[in-house]
Formats: structure tokens, sequence, C-alpha cells
């Protein structure tokens, strides 16, 4: 029976490596709050918005199209824009961890 | 009657093969997808302008200011946006919408006529050998003689529910969830109320939903030899040559013969086409679950989901060889091998099982066939189809009740059947009646015959028949998503327990007239 201990821990070793492989997202989520959810937000200058408001196709598109009322550059470095949309994309509504509330609607 | 079948088939056979690739459809489905094609030309040249419209904005950060007045252009951008907007909602919802569902709906009524037919009375059977009568006298005094019953009023209802989805270039999902009752049928409910049809859906009963299909197909690309990996819940019931009765596309993997029901497991496609070099040509291999019986009904088990430990599970390994016929087009050969390993007898506890007959299995069964069908043989309007299916079994000595050995008394003797089924279907060239078919099918079992088709789409299984059945049917498309159908069938069976492994067969005088009245609306 001590193997039971051996696996628990190779477990956790494997969820920490993983969670580590995911990093840049949780990275891009701070952002997304800290420089999106200035004006994104109950109350705020725009409604609120989340990524699973969009489908990750779709997120790619608008930003390509340049269609952000607000100039990007002026809202974050293109590192940290970057960040932010690979966030928005890994928790687009058509991926496996839809995220809807990132920014509360209320 | 088998004599004209076999000559007409002969007959077909012998004519020369025809080998130009061309596709040909009917012309109600020529006419549809043209329709459907022009009707996609037109949104497409839409969708052209637009994108061409949005690209040169694009590409000018709007319309010139030189040429269009401020407030116009302000509100180019605001329609523009709008329109995105709505793009982006439509796109999203499509992202995410993967599942795409179709319906059937089928009602049917039969009108039947069985003469000269036994049945056996298990209970009957079991107290006639607790007083002490031997089992094959008292198979013999629990057997009741009908001279002829009449059912001239049975009404059925058949609704399906069909889904796919394309989830990922190499994964793709089908399913059906399916519904089939007679009509107010009332004997299997427990209500209390006689009438206990009425309330199936609007009273809280049962969780029952069934599943006829649900698999995946998994083809990964880049192989040397293209695969594909089938699992799930399988596409194996109404398999070849049914289709052209069923008036509808091959809907499974199985000659009809062989196969036909609701099965689970995997199976393993090689696409051998290029290798071949002969169309459509494929090995499968396949593994699944013939039965299987847990402990879930035994009352206070820890475990409930253990195997019962008395039959055991009955597994099945299979082997099918594909191909189109070389030089014929619209061909189609399959060559099959089933083997069934573990059969069951089982008759469960309690109040039906007065002798404390054990559960067990009664042995393995070998089941191989040959099947080439063609449809629309030299552009003639001609469909036809021959099939040929054979077992053997291998008992292994076991005979629950002295009496359910493996298609024996025994259990000892091992036996051999056969089954030939043939048939044609022609499509009148009469375009005012939609071009309605015409269908006539014989198939013949021998003694022994068995497979695996208990999944038939009619009432009763036609294709496990030992003896000849004769089958004769019109069908009346009104448009492509209804059509009506009209047929006759009639079986002489030569010997008892048509569809069963159980037991020896035994000689048998009986008959089976079915004549029905469908209406089928796909959509």
């Amino acid at each position: 029976m001590y193997w039971k201990p051996f696996i628990c821990l190779c477990m956790l070793t494997c969820l920490l490596w993983a969670t580590a492989a995911i990093a840049p997202a949780g990275e891009g989520g701070k952002l997304f709050i800290q420089k999106c959810g200035s004006c994104h937000q109950q109350g705020g200058k725009v409604k609120p918005v989340n990524p699973a408001d969009k489908a990750e196709v779709v997120w790619q598109k608008y930003f390509k199209r340049d269609r952000h009322p607000v100039k990007l550059s002026t809202i974050g470095s293109d590192d940290e824009l970057a960040h932010i949309l690979e966030y928005l994309q890994q928790h687009a509504a058509d991926s496996d961890f839809p995220e809807a509330a990132a920014i509360p609607r209320g | 009657m088998k004599s004209f079948a076999g000559l007409t088939i002969l007959l077909i056979l012998a004519i020369p093969a025809y080998a130009e690739e061309s596709v040909t459809i009917p012309l109600a489905e020529y006419n549809a997808i043209i329709k459907r094609l022009d009707a996609m030309q037109g949104q497409l040249t839409e969708l052209d302008s637009l994108r061409k419209r949005v690209e040169e904005l694009e590409r000018h950060g709007g319309l010139p200011a030189s040429r269009q007045p401020e407030e116009h252009q302000a509100q180019v951008t605001r329609d523009i946006n709008t329109l995105y907007n709505s793009v982006d909602d439509l796109e999203t919802k499509q992202a995410k919408n993967m599942l795409n569902f179709g319906g059937e709906l089928r009602t049917r009524v039969d009108g039947y006529r069985a003469e000269s037919y036994t049945s056996s009375n298990m209970n009957t059977f079991q107290e006639l050998v607790q007083e002490g009568v031997e089992p094959h006298q008292a198979r013999e005094q629990s057997t009741t003689y009908y001279e002829s019953t009449t059912d001239n009023n049975n009404w059925t209802n058949r609704f399906r529910i069909n889904m796919d989805a394309q989830i990922s270039e190499s994964l793709s999902f089908h399913g059906r969830l399916s519904m089939y009752k007679n009509w107010s049928d009332s004997d299997d409910g427990s209500s209390g109320d006689m009438l206990n049809d009425w309330n199936a859906s609007h009273w809280p009963g049962s969780s029952n939903l069934w599943v006829d299909r649900a698999y995946v197909d998994w083809t990964p690309a880049g192989l040397p030899i293209p695969i594909a990996l089938t699992v799930g819940r399988h596409p194996s019931s109404d398999g070849p040559p049914l289709e052209f009765k069923e008036n509808r596309l091959r809907q499974s993997t199985y000659p009809g013969l062989i196969i036909d029901g609701e099965a689970d497991g995997i199976v393993l496609t090689f696409g051998l086409e290029k290798l071949i070099g002969w169309k459509n040509t494929g090995l499968r291999f396949a593994y699944g679950k013939g039965y299987h019986s847990d402990d879930d009904s035994i009352i206070g088990t820890t475990f409930p989901f253990l195997d019962d430990s008395e039959t055991g599970d009955s597994d099945m390994f299979a082997g099918f060889f594909e191909s189109e016929i070389p030089g014929i087009k619209n061909s189609m050969m399959v060559l099959s091998y089933v083997r069934a390993r573990d059969l069951p007898f089982r008759l469960g506890e309690s109040a039906n099982n007065l002798l404390d007959i054990p559960n067990q299995n009664v042995g393995d069964l070998d089941i191989w066939g040959a099947h080439f069908q063609t449809r629309d043989f030299l552009d003639s309007g001609l469909d036809f189809f021959l099939s040929y299916g054979g077992n053997r079994s291998r008992p292994n000595g076991n005979a629950p009740g002295a009496i359910f050995g493996l298609l024996s008394d025994d259990g000892l003797e091992p036996h051999s059947g056969y089954s030939l089924y043939g048939g044609l279907r022609y499509t009148l060239p009469y375009a005012p009646l939609n071009r309605p078919k015409l269908g006539f099918e014989y198939n013949h079992g021998s003694k022994y015959w068995f497979s695996m088709t208990m999944g038939t789409a009619e009432l009763f299984n036609k294709l496990a028949t030992r003896g000849d059945v004769y089958d004769v049917y019109y069908i009346q498309q009104v448009d492509k998503h209804l059509f009506f159908r009209l047929g006759y069938m009639h079986a002489d069976y030569s010997h008892t327990r048509s569809g069963c492994y159980l037991t020896s067969p035994q000689p048998s005088n009986a008959s089976l007239s079915n004549y029905y009245l469908l209406m089928d609306v796909r959509f």
C-alpha cells in the first residue's frame, strides 16, 4: 500500500507542470481584468465584455480588422496585447473552458 | 417460386458488366440539388460583393472623405460595425452549435394472418418437469397448436432524431434517438391505469431514452494506409441490401443478412482502394459484446456493476472485406465472418425460473456470408442483390433444462445452417408519378439457420426465417421528404424457433401473411 502516496505525488507533479504550461493564459487573464476591465465594467465607460462573448476565430478577426474603437497601442504593449488575445481565445465561447464572468455583468 | 427467383437473378447476372464512371440520381433529387446550388450561387455572389466592399473600406479606412460628406461617412461606418457585430454573433453561434439534427417519422398499419402455428409456455413446461414429466415430453405437452389467428388493425409509430457533428477535421459524431411503439400500447405500464400510454410522457415514470446509435469516427491523417476507428453504439442495423426497401442510402456497415441490430463495439477500417486499385475497397475488423449481464438485479450487492459470473459475457469478433465489384458501377460486394463466443442461456431468477435452471453459456457460433448488390444496373432503373449466409454451432455440452443446448437439445452435436436472400427493385420511368418503385425479395433459411438479425425494421424477423419468405412492395415517392410503401409478405416456416439459437428446431407447417401500408417522412 506504500505506492499510493507515490502515485499521488506523481499526479501532483503533473498537475503543477500543467499549471505551468498554461501560465501565459493566467497572465493574460490578469492583464485582461486590469487593462480591459478599466473601461469594460458595470457602470463603466462601456459595457462589460468577456471571452465567452465571441468564438475563438471571431476574436482573432475582431482584432485583425482593428475594430476596437480605442487604439490598442494606448492600452498596452504588443506583448501584453498578445497575452490578452491568447486569454480571450483560450476561454472563448467555443473553447473547452468558456469564461463568461471574468468581468461581472452585475 | 424459388426457381423463378433463381432464374431471374441468374439472367440478370448474365448481362455483361458495365464500367463507365458516372453518377445517376433520381430526377427529383437532381432538381433539388440544382435549385440549392442556384440559391447558394446567389448567396455567394451577394457575399462576394459584400466582401469586396468591406475589403475596399478596410484598404481605404472607410470611404474617401473627398467623395462623401462627413455625415454620410459616419453613417456608413456605423452600418459596417452593425454588420460586423451581426456576423460576429452568427459566427459565434455557429461555432458553438456543433450538433446538427434531423428527424424521421414513420406510421404504419399492418394486417397479419398466422396459420398452423404452435406456441410454447415456459411456465407450463417447468411445472410438468417438476411433476416428473420427462423434458422432451414436457416440451410437447406445453406446446399449444393454433389453427389461425388474424390481426387486421395493428398501428405503429416510429420516431427518430438523427444527429451528427463534424467535431474536427479527423473526428465526427453520429447519433440517433428512437421511439418505436404500437399505438396506445398499454400492456407494459405500471401506473395502475389501463390507458397508461395516454400519459406516458405526461406522468413521471421512466428516464428511458432509447439510443439507437451513438458513435464517433476517428480518421487520423497522414498514415500510409488510411484508417478509420469507429467507437460506440454502431451503425449496425438496416444494412445492405435493406436500403432498397427502406428507400434510402446505405445505413449500416454490415450486410443485413448477417448482422441487423443495435451493437456496441469498436471497428477498425483500413482503406485499401489505393493499394489494390478497386474502388471503395476496405477491410474491417470489429469487436463487440453480444451479451453482458451484471449484478444490478441483486438487492443489497456491494458492487452492482460486476459481471454476474453466471453466463459470462458473449464477445463478438468479426472481419469484413468490401469493395465495388470491378467493372460494375454502383455495385458492392461484402465478404463477412463473425465469431460469437459464449452465447448465453438466461431464464433469470425467482418466479420465471421454477426449476432453478442454471444461467450459463451454451457455446460459440460462426457466421459467414457473401453479399453482392448493384444499383441502377446499366442505367436500366433495376437494382438487384444476392446474399448468402452460413452458420455453424460449436456447442460446449451445456444444455440447461435438458433441452436448451445450442441449436440442439443436448448441447453436444454441432449443426450447420444457411440462408439465401435475393431480390430486385425496379424504378418505373414514369415522371408524373415521381418514378415509383416496385420490389420483390425472397429468402430461404435452412433448419439450423441463425444470424444476428434481431434489430429488423419489420415487426417479425424475416431474415431469420427457417423456411421461405416472399416479399413484394410498391414505393410511391411524393416528394423528397415523403413516401408511402404498400407491401405484402408471406412466410412458410419449415421449422420452429426461427431467430433463436436455443434447443433443437422442430418441423413446422406454420405460415404468416402480412400486408401493410406505411407513411415515412424524413427531414
